[in-house]
């Protein structure tokens, strides 16, 4: 699963840690999510993709 | 209150803790750390409130899940083989069959309380019947509690009569070695 929410917080002008605020994450999990690495529940999901102004579907590229 | 903050006076009530413990223990005193440590969990509680940053999220809970069940199997192996040990020792000092019943029972309380946990946040947390299963719970630990009670309560001891050391019930180990004095 990739995904592009290290491009779209960048063009939002958003740090990893005012994302995390806004998200109510911590910034380790921000960074985790933008390597891949970690599987959002679907309320993260949601919640970040809202503060990116995009769908999850867009926001996550799943792998068939 | 920043989390930064707040992980500072963690770490001094930990210190403090950890002072108060070992002088308790000198002092032979062991009202003073269970009054420490209420007080303590409720300053925690209270600064916990007062934090204004995320202290942890799903992540943390998701990780502390892994490591909690980990830490119950890595637990129970070492205790249960750390009890037969102590316990095929007991005749060669009857001190150790105490401590490998110790472990027995805790490792026993420790998957128990692990089980009915896992049960409230798989299944009954998301029913109706909360108060019915929490109200079973209550049995079962009131009934577990006695049971302790009753198998540690020196029903199967020796007791010291007239300088001498007296059978009372069936105890499974030896006569203690010190002099009975009363």
């Amino acid at each position: 699963m990739t995904n592009k929410i290290k491009e779209l917080r960048l063009r939002a002008n958003l740090t990893q840690e005012e994302l995390a605020q806004k998200v109510k994450a911590r910034r380790e999990t921000i960074v985790f999510l933008e390597q891949g690495k970690y599987n959002p529940s679907l309320k993260l999901a949601h919640d970040v993709a809202a503060v990116l102004k995009i769908s999850v579907d867009e926001l996550f590229e799943f792998d068939d | 209150m920043t989390l930064k903050q707040f992980k500072i006076v963690q770490l001094i009530i930990a210190i403090i803790l950890g002072i108060t413990f070992s002088q308790a223990i000198i002092l032979k005193n062991y009202l003073i750390p269970v009054a420490v440590i209420i007080v303590a969990s409720l300053i925690m509680l209270y600064l916990k409130r007062k934090v204004k940053d995320v202290i942890a999220d799903e992540r943390d809970y998701l990780t502390g899940g892994k490591a909690a069940l980990l830490t119950v199997q890595i637990y129970s192996w070492v205790a249960v083989i750390a009890m037969f040990i102590f316990y095929s020792a007991r005749d060669l000092n009857p001190a150790y069959e105490p401590i490998g019943l110790t472990l027995a029972y805790s490792t026993c309380l420790l998957m128990l309380t692990y089980s009915v946990i896992f049960r409230y946040y798989d299944k009954v947390k998301l029913s109706d019947k909360k108060l019915v299963y929490s109200a079973l719970v209550l049995i079962l630990f009131l009934a577990l509690a006695l049971f302790s009670a009753r198998l540690f309560s020196g029903e199967d001891d020796w007791m010291c009569k007239d300088g001498q050391w007296v059978k009372h019930g069936q105890p499974s180990f030896a006569a203690p070695s010190v002099p009975c004095n009363k």
